[in-house]
């Protein structure tokens, strides 16, 4: 539920980046060195990365046995000989 | 202007130092299987299965074809980062319930997925073929880019002392040699080492790129008295062609053949998600600084464009070699990191394409060494021809990506559908892919690339997607599959 809740703020994250809030021909400011909607966008890519890194933290990937080798199933974070 | 000579030993160190990893990896080799050469007999640990991913990702284009494209498009390339980062996320429908799979059954190529998915189905081996021969094209497609840039940034570099087609022949001697010998284990050693390389020199880079406009504000400034239309907000057609380039990258970058073949060859499924969680902020790291160094370059080189705008990157780094021997030895240092993340990324693409070829369309035994040794030799062959078309560039770097990510985006429903959903059938799989495939390319072949903003590979997929859905809609799974479509296929 953590997850996907974490993803669907990426996803949010992920559309308020593109600037449908502003008009072509709206004047621009300087936003910390950039046009103020490219900052906007930077800032949603900022908060979508963190977010995201969090849902693959929170992923669990199993790992059942290999072909030909019985036993009980790996799960992710017992991890086999490198 | 350039770094002659010094750039040329600079090469021939990083050579030498590839060719040292070729023969260690080699030295670790387990056996001659074809799941030791192109997966590393699946043992890569987060660290290098982190730097092979991100090194594979960040490419030739992203080095060249980006900084190329910010130049030319202007702020609104800043969605650079948001489609790099895409596909990190875009990854969260695929490998969670990939890599049970995968390893429960061995997988070597992503068409054994395909194979395990409709394998029992009248159509199971159209689709398999259809994916095969759209992922061919991709990575054939991706390589000769990495072959053009390889040329761009030798000849640059080296002031012409190494001629661009003395690069292009010369690198991808120097792939083909460290591949044949170490497989996936040399590819993933030598991508690590790239992938630092690389993140250091474009810090180093940016720093002063920024430092000689004055800081960030005013560069934005003379981009703006430059080119005012570089710096207005987007038209609602840029905006388009923003959420159809998030789109086409993230779904087409998950079914990249060599990301796949990495969800196959990590150590364990914590390693890959905790790889994929590092991955989140290299866009931030990587693509926005590549964005800014185009933009910078902006007030900095004047009148670059077409083809010759993807030369942004070696012109802004033979300025900074011409500044004094300390900037000199920096910028020897981004030069070795822009070849090494073309090299990292060429030769991934090569190792799947040549395990692709020899296991999913020639249909060869998986656990024969006599495998092995066809990739081996089409990895040679594929490479002289993909050496021939890139000694006459005729495309930027970015057009060139689009047009592999366009055919690529129609295999994704018979992977990010079919793992979900286990109703879908070959049948209709194969269709959509056919009527995707020949909506996309017959626009492209025909010129139009996009309609209002969105590209056609886009557009093709939804058609696919919907022949796919609505052709598989009320049939009843096939006997003895379970609900998520991963029950009792054939196994590779």
């Amino acid at each position: 539920m953590t997850r996907r809740l974490l993803l669907l703020g990426v996803v949010l994250l992920f559309a308020a980046s593109i600037p449908w809030y502003r008009e072509p021909e709206a004047p621009v400011a300087i936003w910390l060195g950039l046009p103020d909607w490219v900052t906007v966008a930077l800032g949603c890519y900022g908060a979508a990365a963190v977010l995201n890194a969090l849902a693959w933290l929170a992923t669990e990937v199993r790992d059942p046995d290999p072909p030909g080798e019985p036993g009980a199933a790996r799960r992710s974070g017992d991890e086999g000989p490198s | 202007m350039s770094f002659g000579p010094l750039g040329v030993l600079a090469l021939c160190v990083y050579v030498v130092a590839m060719v040292l990893v070729a023969f260690r990896a080699r030295r670790a080799r387990r056996d001659r299987t074809p799941a030791d050469h192109f997966l590393a007999g699946r043992g890569l640990g987060v660290f290098v299965l982190f730097l092979t991913l991100y090194a594979t990702a960040y490419s030739g284009n992203s080095l060249l074809g980006y900084p190329g494209e910010a130049y030319r498009r202007g702020f609104s390339w800043v969605m650079s980062t948001g489609f790099m980062m895409s596909i990190v996320v875009v990854f969260h429908l695929l490998a969670p319930k990939l890599r049970p799979i995968a390893i429960q059954h061995a997988f070597l190529t992503p068409g054994d997925w395909l194979r395990h998915r409709f394998g029992r189905e009248r159509h199971g081996r159209g689709v398999l073929v259809a994916c095969a021969a759209l992922m061919t094209w991709a990575l054939a497609n991706f390589l000769l880019a990495q072959l053009t840039a390889m040329g761009h940034v030798t000849h640059a570099v080296t002031g012409g002392i190494a001629p661009f087609w003395a690069g292009v022949i010369g690198l991808a001697g120097l792939i083909l040699f460290y591949e044949t010998l170490g497989g996936m284990r040399a590819v993933a050693w030598t991508d690590a080492a790239q992938g630092l390389m690389m993140l250091v020199g474009l810090a180093a880079l940016l720093v002063w790129l920024l430092a000689e406009a004055g800081g960030l504000e005013a560069t934005s400034r003379a981009v703006a008295s430059l080119r005012p239309e570089a710096v207005s907000v987007p038209d609602f057609r840029e905006k388009a062609n923003w959420l159809s380039t998030i789109a086409l990258l993230g779904l087409a970058s998950v079914v990249y053949p060599q990301a796949i073949q990495r969800i196959y060859a990590a150590r364990s499924g914590r390693d890959l998600a905790r790889a994929f969680a590092a991955m989140s902020f290299m866009p931030l790291a990587t693509t926005t600084v590549v964005f800014l160094i185009g933009i910078a370059a902006i007030p900095r080189l004047v009148g670059l464009g077409g083809v010759e705008a993807d030369t942004v990157m070696p012109r802004i780094l033979a300025h900074w070699a011409a500044e004094g021997p300390g900037s000199s030895a920096l910028a020897i240092l981004v030069f070795l990191g822009a070849l090494a993340a073309i090299m990292s990324t060429a030769d991934s693409v090569l190792l799947s394409l040549s395990s692709i070829v020899a296991v999913d369309l020639l249909d060869r035994p998986r656990e024969r060494p006599e495998t092995t040794r066809l990739g081996k030799r089409l990895a040679v062959g594929v490479m002289l021809g993909a050496v021939v078309l890139a000694l006459a560039p005729r495309l930027t770097l970015w057009r060139l990506i689009e047009l592999k990510m366009e055919l690529l985006i129609q295999c994704v429903p018979a992977f990010l559908i079919a793992i979900h959903w286990s109703r879908l059938r070959a049948g209709p799989t194969l269709l959509g892919i056919g009527l995707g495939t020949l909506l996309a390319g017959g626009a492209a072949l025909a010129g139009m690339d996009r309609i209002e903003g969105v590209h056609v590979g886009v557009i093709g997929l939804a058609l696919n997607t919907l022949v796919a859905v609505g052709g598989s809609w009320g049939a009843a799974p096939p006997a003895g599959q379970g609900p998520s479509g991963e029950g009792s296929r054939r196994s590779p």
